[in-house]
């Protein structure tokens, strides 16, 4: 282990200098934190309908509100916030792995296996995305959040495969992967040895991007009714919301809550996402801040 | 063979491929799905009141659809039907043809789309261009960036809905929905065409303004990094104004990633503004799929999803096919 942490060290410092990751990164922290612990201490279920008067304008009992179904706006938020992130944070953990993976084989052995991967890679870029998970869920018909998840992974590899590629075609050329070689090392130490390190940002940066694709691609298909029925998700939230006609009835805290709160968790990610691939990329830190 | 065609070959299979594999995806997943498109329409018979006869009609139903027949030679037929333009009958209103529906929609959200990503990208680019050319010291650049950075990651939907409640609720300028007001008949005269530019303001909008940042920080960060080449300094050295080295030389240069720009986020901007006509209910072909969703219309579906799939990858491999020939230090391939 302390082979493979050992490298890794000087790459770590550097992000914390970042102000867009660490302003990112914070504000998302923060986040995660309020919605897992607060969601925990609500008294109540806040999915279960009929337990508060209904279309009630923010109190202090209710900071947010409630809706036309007599629930508590904000518990429901935070429920929605925790559920997209999770789905979020199983499409990263899938897309980035497997995207990692074949990128890194087809950079590293080339030949044979890297025109048909590269090829695939290509395809599933070129495909148009969203109009194909529509496809997909709608016959799907997704229930459950572990559902919208794995559709929207069949997608998220991509991307990391072909800049994973990028990288391991161009650090495969450098003297210290030589060296390894002459060494003696094996070929999957190399990979995991030598190279993984140079790529923590490269990943880093995609894993964040991947959980920004996935919940804006999640707030879109439940827009359109095809999302996860049985739960709560912040686009389900949203999605209710619009069903119901809130913003022309004057519930405001209904829609502007979860709204409002995607477009802040969406920024907070992007800004993790640029602020690692600023670092990852000095040609771009230069550029300008 | 010459690395042109190479090129043009390559991006030709390519399309091919990708066109094939929407295409299978498209005939696999309704099979691979317990729920049934002739269920859904046997459904609304007998709820209609014809139960007596429905067995036979299911039979008749799958000898007319080719159902009966095996996967492979289903796929053949599919495919060929698809090669004549067929895209079968539309589930909810049976005896309309899927192709009809599309009709219906499709110049909505062609004129809609066409207008909006290109003056996105226009109005983008240009102020892209002028802002970045003046690097860090520009006062406008300083306002916008932050600015157009949030508004890029801002989707075309929550824009549309923030846009709904301020100019459409708070201040009831324009229409809240629909593509024309429901008590005019659509027709070419003036005041018909007033009425839907008017209720087509503010789909106009929210996908202009969340596109526009994105054209606007990639064309800036272009001309950025394109002031620090040789060449520009090398005019510069020669005496010609600044004015002439930014559109001359380094407009010119950094303009071609934006237009490969446009061609990978075609498919994007088509998917965001499909949504975007759903908050709006601009008679479009995204307001078409959402009512084929909600009623469970399968075979509509699947013909504007394949159609959009098509329409997407024509339109980038047409891109792709041209971007060559406007930027001579491509190398085709390797």
């Amino acid at each position: 282990m302390a082979r493979i942490f050992q490298p890794l060290r000087p790459h770590i410092g550097i992000p914390a200098r970042n102000r867009k990751f660490v302003t990112g990164l914070s504000f998302f922290a923060v986040t995660v934190l309020v919605c897992i612990v607060g969601r925990r201490l609500l008294p109540f279920n806040p999915l279960r309908v009929g337990r508060f008067p209904m279309d009630n304008a923010p109190t202090p009992q209710h900071p947010l509100g409630t809706d036309s179904l007599g629930r508590d706006v904000f518990g429901q938020l935070l429920v929605g916030i925790e559920n997209s992130l999770q789905i979020g944070l199983i499409v990263a953990i899938i897309g980035t792995l497997v995207g990692a993976s074949i990128g890194f084989i087809a950079g590293y052995y080339g030949g044979t296996i890297d025109t048909v991967l590269r090829l695939l890679t290509d395809v599933f870029l070129v495909l148009p995305m969203l109009p194909m998970l529509i496809l997909i869920a709608s016959f799907m018909r997704v229930v459950e959040t572990w559902m919208m998840a794995i559709i929207l992974s069949i997608f998220s590899w991509a991307w990391p495969a072909r800049q994973v590629r990028g990288q391991a075609l161009s650090l495969k050329q450098r003297d210290f992967v030589y060296m390894a070689q002459l060494s003696g090392m094996k070929r999957l130490e190399i990979v995991f040895v030598e190279l993984m390190p140079h790529m923590v940002q490269y990943l880093g940066a995609s894993f964040f991007f991947a959980i920004f694709w996935a919940i804006l691609s999640e707030t879109g298909l439940e827009l359109i009714g095809l999302g996860p029925q049985n739960t709560m998700t912040i686009g389900m939230l949203l999605y209710w919301a619009m069903f119901h006609a809130a913003v022309f009835r004057g519930l405001w805290w209904w829609w502007s809550a979860p709204l409002f709160s995607l477009i802040l968790l969406l920024i907070s990610l992007y800004l993790v996402h640029i602020g690692l691939d600023e670092v990852a990329n000095p040609r771009l830190r230069a550029r300008g801040k | 063979m010459s690395p042109i065609k190479r090129y043009i070959l390559e991006r030709v299979v390519m399309y091919l491929i990708v066109i094939l594999l929407a295409l299978s995806i498209n005939f696999i997943i309704p099979r691979l799905i317990p729920g049934d498109p002739i269920g859904v329409i046997i459904g609304r018979l007998s709820y209609q009141g014809g139960r007596i006869g429905a067995e036979e009609l299911v039979q008749e139903y799958k000898r007319m659809f080719g159902l009966d027949k095996d996967l492979p030679t289903q796929f053949i037929l599919y495919l060929k039907e698809l090669l004549r333009g067929n895209l079968g009958y539309s589930i909810q209103n049976f005896p309309t043809t899927v192709n009809e529906l599309i009709a219906r929609s499709l110049p909505w959200t062609l004129v809609l789309l066409s207008v909006t990503s290109l003056t996105s990208w226009f109005l983008g680019t240009l102020l892209g261009a002028i802002v970045g050319w003046r690097g860090e010291e520009s006062k406008l650049g300083k306002v916008l960036a932050p600015l157009t950075l949030t508004l890029s990651t801002v989707p075309y939907y929550l824009l549309a809905i923030v846009l709904m409640f301020f100019l459409a609720y708070l201040l009831p300028i324009f229409p809240v929905s629909g593509g024309y007001s429901l008590a005019k008949v659509p027709n070419l005269s003036i005041d018909f065409l007033l009425d839907v530019m008017w209720h087509s303001v503010l789909p106009v909008l929210s996908i202009l303004l969340s596109s526009l940042g994105w054209w606007f920080l990639s064309m800036r960060s272009m001309i950025m990094s394109v002031s620090g080449e040789d060449f520009v300094l090398m005019a510069e050295a020669q005496g010609i104004s600044d004015r002439e080295i930014m559109w001359k030389y380094a407009f010119r240069n950094s303009l071609l990633p934006q237009i490969t720009g446009l061609a990978l986020s075609l498919g994007n901007i088509f998917g965001g503004a499909l949504l975007t006509e759903v908050i709006f209910a601009y008679p479009g072909m995204g307001w078409l799929l959402y009512n084929a969703i909600t009623t469970l219309d399968y075979t509509l579906i699947q013909g504007i999803i394949l159609l959009i799939v098509i329409s997407v990858c024509s339109a980038t491999l047409l891109i792709d096919l041209i971007y060559p020939l406007v930027d001579p230090r491509i190398k085709y391939g390797e």
